[in-house]
């Protein structure tokens, strides 16, 4: 299976690349009815993102109006339609992570990132999402980096975070 | 009273996800015995027998549903597995799916082949990374072992199952959202009638239910309608359920125990209270979508009859509150996440979560005026009316709060926060 959100550091010369390699992997999911979700997911992991050339790719060979396709992927909020920085910290601000402190925990991931939730952090490397309840109650607070599950989380533990992700990149 | 090990016993159990291990335990052998010795109308009448009832919060008879889907002449027939799980303060599908995958889908089989079905789905929140891999791995294991495809366990049944993940839609867990879902679409709901049964994934006869749901069947063929039956509290409840518990607590976590548990032993008996110095102020019995108890409700029975006290038994999600919580910071903290989560297909919904989130901050921000507590009731009045059960229980989480705790609510409208923990206690 795919990653939700893979990013991958793309140039314009290997994505035409990737976009044919799209086309080759969509191939069997054409037998397969209703398997947007599944098409979309698989471009994402691609290009980190679904781009409006893997919308039309995807439109023209599973058969579905670019509307309908695009309709989708804006309906679902772990796809993407912009290139996305390579880790997403998802904190959950929902009851049981907000009792034990998750608004600390994401003021916290703010600071550290240096940018708004939703906004890439200065060196484009993450991005704060304030997420729904991620299932992960009995780890609150709990937050996810990609899909990678952590809690319960400190502040301090919030900030070591961080800085080893940030590290990973050196 | 010792945690009750039944749908949960391969949780301790090591590698259970691995299909030797779980073969090991039993596993596949009840399938085996159902669909070489059984009748579909034999396996119906058993799962009648045993009471139970659909562990996805609407706690429709299991049997029942069955029997509508097995009547139904149309053809072909759907079985699908909920594993959309995005229920504030619910995780324990989650368990299930990861440590344990083969015995939801051994009551995949068993029903399948009680209605008939030889095509099923199993869908599984896009977050949950690790149940979805371990799902995908059961799936492959199942195919080379001759477990899934043309010849079921030697049984010349077939029957293929499909792995589908969402992609972050709580809505999705509605089960016409999640048919239109896993037919390519955006997750808005269909109306209703008709229903499921009768119209389900692709417009054909589908057969939905909860992970937990299908992971009990295999142990009703294997011990008995009795067996399970008698499981649960009292003559109304049968079998277990998996409840999860969180917020202020020692020990959160997921405790099957029978169906119907006061709220005080869940707390106290099993999630070791409150931690020291704090006391009990109140409880979400199942989820965002419940409406707050307060600590003079603890004797209630966590089971569907907990309606009379105007909220819901739903997932099983426990939400244990202390003093230092405000309560209008948690009645805002639910409106927040439907206001996230409406998918905006009807005005009602789409209007009225975020007027209760305004309203909310207003009140937690010193601004909010005595008539906004009148408001909240109109909103709630008019998302009575709202499309799916998404609206329809959304805001009594707010207006339950406003109820429950009104000196608290309006202290706030009087500038102050008697918890002392939402904004306007910082300024
Ligand atoms: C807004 C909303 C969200 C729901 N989410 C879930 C879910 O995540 N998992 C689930 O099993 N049922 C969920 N349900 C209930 C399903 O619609 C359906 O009743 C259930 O899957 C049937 O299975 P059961 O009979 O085994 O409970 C949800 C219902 C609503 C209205
Ligand atoms: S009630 Fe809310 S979630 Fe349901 S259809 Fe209406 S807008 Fe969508
Ligand atoms: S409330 Fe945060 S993971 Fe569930």
């Amino acid at each position: 299976m795919t990653q939700a959100t893979g990013p991958v550091e793309q140039t314009q010369a290997d994505q035409s690349t990737v976009l044919e390699s799209l086309r080759t992997r969509l191939a069997d999911l054409k037998d397969e009815p209703g398997s947007l979700l599944e098409a979309l997911y698989i471009a994402q992991e691609m290009l980190g993102y679904v781009a409006p050339e893997s919308i039309e790719i995807i439109a023209e060979e599973l058969g579905y109006p670019e509307a309908h396709v695009f309709g989708v992927v804006t309906f679902y909020t772990l796809f993407y339609t912009e290139p996305q920085p390579k880790h997403i910290v998802r904190v959950c601000r929902d009851l049981s992570c907000h009792i034990a402190g998750a608004t600390e925990i994401a003021a916290r991931a703010r600071q550290e990132i240096g940018a708004h939730p939703g906004h890439a952090s200065p060196d484009g490397l993450l991005k704060l999402e304030l997420v729904s309840c991620l299932g992960q109650c009995e780890k609150q607070p709990a937050l996810m980096v990609n899909l990678d599950v952590h809690g319960p989380v400190t502040e301090e533990g919030v900030s070591d975070l961080i800085r080893s992700l940030r590290e990973e990149d050196q | 009273m010792p945690e009750l090990l039944a749908v949960n016993k391969n949780l301790f159990v090591e590698d259970a996800w691995q299909l030797d291990v779980f073969k090991g335990t039993g596993g596949y052998e009840r399938a085996r015995r159902a669909l070489t010795e059984m009748s579909p109308e034999d396996l119906i009448a058993m799962m009648e027998a045993s009471g139970l009832k659909g562990r996805g919060g609407a706690f429709f008879p299991t049997g029942m549903k069955w029997k509508f889907v097995r009547a139904d002449p149309n053809t072909p027939r759907y079985v699908i597995a909920n594993g959309d799980e995005s229920e504030p303060g619910t995780f324990c599908n989650r368990f299930n799916m990861e440590l344990d995958p083969h015995l939801f889908i051994e009551g995949m089989i068993i029903a399948a082949y009680a209605v008939d079905s030889h095509f099923g789905y199993i869908y599984i929140r896009g977050e949950y990374g690790r149940a979805i891999e371990r799902v995908e791995q059961a799936l492959a294991d199942c195919y080379a072992d001759g477990i899934l495809g043309e010849d079921v366990l030697g049984s010349g049944y077939k029957l293929d199952l499909r792995l589908r993940r969402g992609a972050g839609a709580y809505i999705c867990g509605e089960e016409t959202a999640l048919f239109n879902s896993l037919e390519g679409k955006r997750g808005n709901p269909r109306f209703k009638p008709p229903f499921p049964t009768n119209s389900g994934v692709w417009r054909k006869p589908t057969v939905i239910n909860n992970i937990e749901t299908f992971a009990c069947v295999p142990l009703i063929v294997e011990n008995g309608a009795e067996w399970f039956q008698d499981l649960g509290e009292g003559d109304e409840n049968a079998g277990t359920k998996i409840y999860c518990l969180s917020g202020v607590i020692n020990n959160p976590g997921v405790y099957e125990l029978p169906m119907g548990v006061t709220a005080r032993e869940l707390i106290y008996e099993y999630g070791g209270g409150l931690p020291e110095g704090r006391t009990l102020k109140g409880f979400k019995p199942g989820g965002a979508s419940a409406a707050i108890l307060t600590a003079e409700q603890l004797d209630v029975r966590l089971d569907p009859s907990i309606a009379q006290y105007n909220t819901i038994m739903g997932t099983g999600g426990v939400i244990v509150m202390d003093e230092t919580v405000c309560m209008v910071d948690a009645a805002y903290r639910d409106a927040l996440f439907f206001e996230e989560e409406s998918c905006g297909f009807c005005i009602p919904c789409r209007e009225g979560t975020p007027n209760l989130v305004q309203i909310l901050e207003r009140l937690m921000h010193g601004q909010g005026v005595m008539a906004d507590l009148q408001l909240m009731e109109e909103i709630g009045d008019s998302m009575a009316s709202s499309f799916c059960g998404l609206g329809q229980f959304a805001y009594r989480p707010v207006v339950g709060a406003a109820e429950k705790y009104h000196d608290e609510f309006v202290a706030h409208v009087e500038g102050s926060c008697p918890a002392g923990s939402c904004p306007i206690a910082k300024n």
